[in-house]
């Protein structure tokens, strides 16, 4: 067998799917499986802590970017809230008061309505902006994707381990670690809906790694995508009146 | 034979010999007055001392000897009050009085670690200038002061809350003229000084972080460091150079309410250490009175032998003088001492911290020094005028009414 022969067998075994990935792109796909454009839906915040159970139901509607309007259908004590975030900005809306609060930066830290999320993941940056991304394993099915935070970049973290099942770049987990290489919470991802050929997950599972046994689950149902949201629910007026 | 009148001079030698005839009294009252002396002189220096503690703690750590701001901004702590310009910054710096001069940017954020977020009021500074008014730098235990941005310096109690190290990240969100901003930095000191507050709370950044955050181009306020004691009058004296929506706060004025809480209280600790001094008095008054009941057919003798009845008196006044003067001597020595060792040692420090948080609202620290002056003593000499009065009025008027003859007949 000759060299030249050698050779083509190497490169036709190599093939496209060896071909070095680019993780930014990997990224930027995965964050589009997230965005799923335009959104209505009903969802089911289902909090879990050891000692009991609690389930919320939402109405959402969003641009898939910038601003998203939520209201607190149940339970009865929660009904009437609602919340509208446009950018970075939220603000409240409490029946009790009748009152619209705009949260200050000192309420981020505070969770929403009393699950693993907070308002500062409500109105999270975009992981493209934050982090630099670095692929750390990769299979036909499957890629993992290690994210570094950019200098001076507004994540207290150190590292994010997001992995998407392939082809599409699906996202199943993100793993958040400390600055001490210890993971702290994982959020995992399922149920995908077809959406304009994107994947978007229905069901998304935030963990809290440090305290066993607080999980919150998002369950998102009569979704409806790619509808125009009339400008008029992103207003204050909406808060308390709907759209 | 003629009566011998007693002469001046022989009264004072006749009045320190007597008060050592009966020397078990005597030495009553010594300690008696040596007592009210050491009580007083440790009263002021612990009042004293801790209202050095409160002003340095708030002076040089919370706040600053004086600012420079918009009334608005003292009024509303936004950033949204603040300075409209810096141009007036080498016109002040330029004033007699005023050492140094740092611009500070503060707003209040949210500052978040990877286990829990706290809110917090952050300063955003210019290290070199700050180092020169604030005590802040000094105190950092561990690590450094902030070099460049990028970086914070935090209160060791905030740090060890957000379980943020040396080294780590931290992020700070805040909303204000720029919007909702956030700033990721890298934690580079931590500060320990002994003042809950300011281990608690400090949250130090470099001003052009302030700037980017906030929106703000200027600064909230410029933190003076003048002569200490002189800080009302610079701050009045720094008016005229200043532009028109400018003013200048001293401390008194920058601790409002606690100021005035302060004053108070040392108005009425006076009312207080006054007692101290008129019971001591009080002490000696009647200790000088059972003497002179005792002495009553020697008094007789005396002035049986030609002593008027106003020189007896003197002299029974002289004596209540001596004595409490002794009294005062011994109570300067022990008293200066065991506050010099007070001032030197924080034996307080521990006594006001079993208070709690009580305390720490006022800004001072673990460590509490008594104050030393010498004002201490003219206060204790209270003793001495109150004792002599008492003893005008009361023992030596009874024995200006003494008659000799029925005086020398008393058992």
């Amino acid at each position: 067998m000759n060299l030249r022969f050698l050779l083509l067998i190497c490169l036709l075994g190599l093939g496209p799917s060896n071909a070095a990935t680019d993780p930014q792109a990997v990224l930027k796909a995965v964050v589009d499986n997230q965005r799923g454009g335009s959104l209505q839906a009903t969802l089911t915040l289902n909090i879990t802590r050891p000692e009991r159970q609690t389930q919320l139901v939402l109405e959402v509607a969003s641009d898939g970017n910038e601003r998203a309007i939520t209201w607190v259908k149940a339970p009865p004590r929660e009904a009437g809230q609602a919340f509208l975030r446009v950018g970075d900005n939220i603000q409240l809306y409490n029946p009790t008061l009748k009152r619209v609060l705009r949260l200050p930066p000192s309420g981020r830290s505070d969770s929403f309505l009393g699950s693993d999320l907070s308002y500062s993941d409500l109105a999270g940056r975009d992981l493209e902006q934050d982090f630099t991304p670095r692929v750390e394993a990769e299979s036909d099915t499957e890629i993992t994707l290690e994210l570094l935070p950019r200098p001076q970049a507004p994540t207290p973290y150190g590292k994010l381990v997001l992995r998407a099942s392939k082809p599409g770049f699906v996202p199943r987990e993100v793993l958040y670690y400390d600055q001490r290489g210890q993971a702290v919470r994982k959020i995992t991802f399922a149920q995908w809906a077809q959406v304009g050929g994107r994947s978007f997950p229905t069901q998304v599972t935030v963990e809290d790694l440090l305290r066993p046994g607080h999980r919150t689950q998002m369950v998102y149902s009569n979704y409806r995508f790619g509808l125009p949201i009339p400008e008029s629910c992103f207003t204050v007026r909406a808060l308390e009146a709907g759209c | 034979m003629t009566p011998k009148t007693t002469s001046a001079p022989a009264l004072p030698r006749l009045a320190w010999r007597n008060i050592w005839r009966h020397r078990r009294r005597t030495w009553l009252l010594v300690l008696v007055v040596a007592y009210a002396t050491i009580t007083t002189i440790l009263f002021w220096g612990v009042q004293d001392g801790f209202a050095q503690s409160v002003q340095v703690g708030n002076a040089r750590f919370l706040s600053a000897p004086a600012l420079i701001t918009t009334p608005q901004y003292f009024e509303d702590p936004d950033p949204e009050q603040g300075l409209p310009s810096l141009d007036f910054l080498p016109r002040v710096e330029a004033q007699p009085g005023v050492k140094a001069a740092a611009p500070r940017l503060e707003f209040p954020a949210l500052i978040r670690s990877a286990y829990t977020a706290d809110a917090v009021r952050a300063r955003g500074v210019d290290p070199l200038l700050e180092a020169k008014v604030s005590n802040l730098p000094g105190a950092i235990a561990q690590g450094r002061m902030l070099e460049q941005p990028g970086e914070v310096v935090l209160g060791q109690q905030l740090a060890e809350r957000l379980d943020a190290r040396l080294g780590e990240r931290v992020v700070l969100d805040t909303s204000a003229l720029a919007g909702p901003q956030a700033l990721g930095l890298q934690v580079v000191g931590l500060v320990k000084s002994g003042i809950a507050p300011v281990d608690r709370g400090t949250v130090l950044v470099h001003i052009q972080d302030a700037r980017v955050l906030t929106g703000l181009q200027t600064a909230t306020g410029v933190a003076l460091d003048v002569t200490r004691g002189q800080e009302a009058r610079i701050a009045e004296a720094l008016q005229p150079v200043l532009p028109e929506n400018l003013r200048a706060y001293d401390l008194t004025q920058l601790l409002g309410g606690l100021s005035s809480a302060i004053g108070t209280k040392q108005s009425s600790t006076f009312l207080i250490g006054m007692i101290f001094s008129l019971f001591a008095a009080l002490a000696v008054t009647s200790t000088v009175l059972v003497s002179v009941l005792e002495r009553t057919r020697e008094f007789g003798m005396m002035g049986a032998v030609g002593m008027t009845p106003p020189r007896l008196a003197a002299m029974v006044t002289l004596e209540t003088v001596f004595a409490t003067s002794l009294g005062w001597a011994l109570g300067l020595v022990l008293g200066y001492a065991l506050n010099y060792w007070m001032a030197t040692q924080n034996v307080l420090g521990p006594v006001f911290a079993s208070y709690g948080a009580a305390w720490e609202i006022l800004g001072t620290g673990s460590e509490i020094y008594t104050a030393q002056s010498p004002l201490y003593a003219l206060y204790a000499a209270l003793t001495i005028a109150l004792a002599a009065l008492f003893s005008i009025l009361i023992p030596a008027r009874r024995v200006l009414a003494l008659n000799p003859a029925e005086a020398m007949r008393t058992e």
